[in-house]
């Protein structure tokens, strides 16, 4: 499913300064695998999940997502491949404004090959339990809400590849709960999840955990050799 | 590239932020409603400026001789002109010069009285040459006009302007009546066709016409004449036949320059000419003046396009996560600038529309149904809302996805 081959990423910082936010990273995620990334902030998460999204690029390394060596595309390809594989669900749901919830499911397929199909964005409402609220701006809808409709509109191309950054950051536990029974869901039914948290509860869902410092890999391990071992 | 599905996306992004398409729209409105309404109204005088040009000389092939120097205002009559234009100055024009087909003799008079019974009514008499109604591409409406011959017998009959036969002869067929023109029996004879305005907004048809020896002899009792119409053969060498007639008449009328002449040559057609593009001189200022207004709309369009792209840094964020390409976000960019300027426009076109009928009626001109203009300025709208678009489309495109979406 991903296969990152000794990644670094450096931004210029001045003329002569430059900071490596990620420095020869390696990882592969198998297909159905439910991966939490973790790490101090400032430790590379971001970098590699935007990277991980098709929003960046690598400095140097190569990225395979789905069998596409896509660490050299152009910005319409990387297009593409957001549009196709990969979904995305933001820490704060950033549904756009003064737009209905339907709405919002259905963007993602406006950039997409095919027709934009209102059943369909009807039917991922549906699986999120929202589909009264279809018509509500996303401004009247609580947090929960907001983020299942993001939950939805990752789903709405059926992607190989969902990437959660903080999902629950911005919810109250029982919101939160109800966002990750979701992403459980998806993940049983052999979606790859790749997810970024602080929460040890919302790591919990995960079967794997990398946990990042200053750009390097430090460890990697599946959730349940953890568990055994009484680490947490 | 879906660009049906990102045109829906863009007019849904124009009816989120009202006010704000309602702002970009404005600009647009004001500049092409201005310049819809001056455009059309500046192609509608000049129409109806030559129509009526067209109403008093019946052609434009011909030039036309007054007597006395300089310019004269108004009308030349029998009382104001000195008596320098003679028959045989016509007769000489008519033979002499090569480039010249026909001429017309005319005297002309106002406030004569003409009755019929009780009915008294003061219009034109004029005095004029048989050839005068093809010369002037005028019709009889009923009845006939003069013959060379009743002109040599000096014949008194007269040839009525509809004006004159409609408050004289209500109901009632003119022809074969005996009319007084300051008490001098006439025949009517005939009945002309409308011609209209004129220039002045005035109308040409309270007129009667009566042979040019009769009127001489009979009536007016005077051997000079008020007018003369001097058609030319090749309208396009106007010019050159108004410089041959005054170089006759002045070896004629023994005048040496500095010597001032003692007649007047105008040439319509070139008069109508000036006339015409002066109108358009001021059109094409106002012209300028509404295209600046459309530019000032366009910046408008610009700026707010470009604010509301920092507003939206999320929006585009989001979008791009999605899996929009740069070029997805110049492209509902540029459409939402296009197609609010074009709304505006579109509008413009509307309200300038009312405008030009409005300013027709309180004008006095007839209804206006130029259409042109409106087409042209429908397209300049669209050209304006995409030239001012591509900068804010520009900058959305070059909105960092990553940051947009951290923000």
């Amino acid at each position: 499913m991903i296969e990152v081959e000794d990644i670094s990423k450096t931004y210029a910082r001045g003329e002569h300064d430059s900071v490596h936010a990620l420095s020869a990273v390696s990882v592969r995620i198998a297909p159905g695998e439910f991966v939490v990334v973790r790490g101090a902030s400032g430790s590379g998460k971001s970098t590699l999940l935007n990277i991980l999204g098709c929003l960046d690029l690598p400095t140097t390394g190569s990225y395979r997502l789905d069998g596409e060596n896509v660490a050299r595309y152009s910005d319409r390809q990387l297009a593409r491949v957001r549009n196709a594989k990969i979904g995305f669900i933001f820490q704060s749901f950033n549904l756009l404004p003064r737009t209905t919830a339907l709405e919002n499911v259905e963007i993602p397929m406006v950039y997409g090959r095919g027709l934009v199909e209102r059943k369909k964005a009807m039917a991922a409402l549906e699986r999120v339990g929202l589909a009264s609220r279809a018509g509500h701006f996303a401004s009247e809808l609580s947090g929960g809400e907001q983020q299942r409709v993001a939950v939805a509109r990752a789903l709405i191309n059926s992607p190989a590849l969902i990437l959660a950054d903080e999902p629950t950051g911005n919810l109250d536990l029982a919101a939160g709960s109800e966002v990750m029974r979701l992403l459980s869901d998806l993940h049983r039914e052999g979606r790859t999840i790749l997810l970024v948290t602080h929460d040890d509860a919302v790591a919990a869902y995960a079967s794997r955990e990398i946990l990042l410092r200053d750009g390097h890999i430090i460890s990697d391990h599946t959730r349940l050799t953890n568990l055994v071992e009484g680490g947490r | 590239m879906n660009t049906g599905q990102i045109s829906l996306q863009a007019v849904r992004s124009l009816r989120r932020y009202r006010l704000r398409t309602s702002l970009m729209m404005l600009g647009i409105l004001v500049g092409i409603a201005s310049l819809a309404v001056l455009s059309s109204l500046g192609e509608a005088t000049k129409r109806e400026t030559m129509q009526r040009f067209k109403n008093m000389l019946g052609t434009f092939d011909a030039i036309i001789v007054r007597p006395g120097g300089g310019r004269t205002r108004g009308m030349p009559t029998l009382v104001n002109m000195p008596p320098t234009l003679r028959f045989d100055d016509a007769a000489a024009i008519a033979t002499e010069l090569p480039g010249i087909k026909a001429v017309a003799e005319v005297q002309n008079a106002f406030d004569i009285d003409v009755k019929y019974r009780d009915q008294s009514s003061s219009p034109a008499i004029f005095g004029v040459s048989p050839n005068w109604l093809a010369l002037r591409s005028e019709e009889v409406a009923d009845g006939a006009f003069f013959t060379p011959g009743q002109n040599t017998s000096l014949a008194r009959v007269a040839v009525l302007g509809p004006d004159v036969r409609n408050r004289m002869f209500p109901g009632e067929d003119p022809i074969g009546k005996t009319i007084r023109i300051a008490d001098v029996p006439f025949e009517v004879i005939g009945g002309l066709k409308s011609r209209g305005a004129g220039p002045a907004g005035a109308s040409l048809d309270n007129v009667v016409l009566i042979p040019i020896n009769t009127a001489s002899r009979r009536l007016f009792n005077r051997d000079f004449l008020t007018m003369l119409i001097v058609q030319v053969k090749d309208p396009e060498r106007g010019d050159e036949a108004t410089a041959e007639v005054a170089a006759l008449l002045r070896w004629r009328h023994h005048i040496q320059p500095p010597a001032l002449d003692d007649f007047t040559i105008t040439n319509p057609a070139a008069t109508m000419a000036r006339v015409t593009s002066a109108g358009s001189t001021l059109t094409k200022i106002l012209t300028g003046v509404s295209i600046m207004a459309l530019l000032i709309g366009g910046v408008v369009i610009m700026s707010l396009m470009s604010i509301a792209v920092s507003e939206r840094r999320k929006e585009i964020g989001v979008r791009r996560s999605v899996g929009a390409a740069q070029v997805d976000v110049v492209l509902q960019f540029l459409l939402e600038a296009a197609l609010v300027s074009v709304a505006g426009g579109i509008a413009g076109v509307m309200i300038g529309w009312g405008g030009v009928q409005l300013v027709a009626r309180m004008q006095k001109l007839p209804p206006i149904l130029v259409w042109e203009p409106f087409l042209a300025a429908i397209l300049l709208s669209l050209a304006v809302g995409v030239v001012f678009g591509i900068y804010p489309a520009w900058r959305a495109s070059r909105v960092d996805p990553i940051q947009a979406l951290r923000s």
